[in-house]
């Protein structure tokens, strides 16, 4: 009953499914806070945040349907980042098959591995069955996948995210983006009952 | 009045409107969203204790904004234009510091996308260099005053 109650309360964000991936967000139909999360499964203050901070926002306020949590790609570019990109593909087409966040759950957790040797795909591999990793090798290379992730790149460059984690909420009629970093979560949780009229 | 005392007013009169004017802009940025907003950018420094911080993000706006009207109205000149500047060096302070440690945060000046770089340093700089001038300006001023 309780993780029944609990998958409920995870669904995706109905409300924005037409404008991000249904299969990357968490919370309810109608949150009156929408929270966006630019990442790079590479980027260790991206794994920090998604350790620390993420447990405790859906314990706090996703389950409970005040807030939207929507994982969005800003895959870091340069010498120093040559695996992120392939990381956001298969995260992105792990998500198509309602795998994202087993997916990404492992990319975290190897980030060190995985970010230093390559193993990217070998990584992804160990939480897909057979039949799933078959998918998921074929969707990442699906244009539309590739699309996407180029269309949250393109709003994060637009919306002048430079860093990761970036992360923009949007309530009350407004969006706007947090100042950069992992930010202290009793300020976080402070800006979140703020616009709840808490 | 002799025309280097004009051009003194003048230069005095740019300066504390333009000063004036960043600072009530600042304040502006920074009073029309919760003020937990600049808390995380002055958390960012690694600086205070959350209690410190939660006070400064809460006082600091206001005070800008005071400082900012002072200076356009020319009002409490001296004291305003020593405060701006002491504002001013301890901002470039913390942002040298922040800067020179590699960290990658937000100044914290304007609202949230600010990243400090050595523009924003040149910019705060400049900044401080102005109102240092200002307050030697408006004492100066001053003490031409009182030998008349």
């Amino acid at each position: 009953m309780k993780r029944t109650v609990l998958a409920a309360a995870l669904l995706p964000c109905l409300a924005i499914a037409a404008s991000f991936d249904s299969g990357k967000t968490l919370g309810g139909t109608n949150s009156p806070i929408v929270l966006e999360v630019f990442s790079s499964f590479d980027c260790p203050h991206c794994k920090e945040m998604h350790d620390d901070l993420v447990p405790l926002l859906v314990r706090d306020y996703v389950v409970s349907g005040r807030v939207c949590l929507v994982n969005r790609e800003f895959p870091l570019a340069g010498s120093g980042h040559p695996y992120a990109r392939a990381a956001a593909l298969y995260a992105t087409a792990a998500a198509r098959i309602g795998k994202y966040s087993a997916v990404a759950d492992a990319l975290w957790k190897s980030q060190a591995t995985w970010a230093i040797n390559g193993q990217v795909w070998e990584t992804v591999a160990t939480v897909l069955t057979a039949a799933e990793q078959k998918k998921v090798q074929a969707l990442a290379k699906d244009p539309g996948v590739e699309a996407e992730v180029r269309h949250d790149i393109d709003e994060a460059t637009r919306d002048n995210v430079d860093r990761t984690p970036s992360i923009f909420i949007t309530a009350g009629g407004r969006r706007f983006m947090l100042p950069g970093g992992v930010p202290n979560y009793e300020l976080l949780s402070s800006v979140l009952n703020h616009y709840l009229g808490q | 009045m002799t025309s280097s005392s004009k051009t003194l007013r003048a230069v005095m009169l740019v300066l504390r409107i333009a000063l004036g004017a960043v600072f009530v802009y600042a304040a502006w940025t920074k009073l029309r969203t919760p003020w937990e907003l600049f808390a995380m950018s002055i958390d960012s420094y690694q600086l205070l204790p959350l209690k410190a911080v939660e006070l400064v993000a809460r006082t600091l706006p206001w005070f800008e904004l005071a400082v900012g009207l002072l200076l356009i109205a020319g009002f409490c000149l001296r004291s305003a234009s020593a405060a701006t500047a002491l504002l001013l060096a301890v901002f470039f302070g913390l942002m040298v510091r922040a800067y020179a440690k590699g960290m990658e945060i937000n100044c914290g000046c304007f609202g949230a996308n600010d990243i400090i770089s050595w523009k924003t340093l040149l910019r705060d700089g400049s900044m401080l260099a102005a109102a240092l001038a200002l307050t030697v300006l408006s004492f100066v001023q001053r003490r031409n005053a009182t030998a008349r």
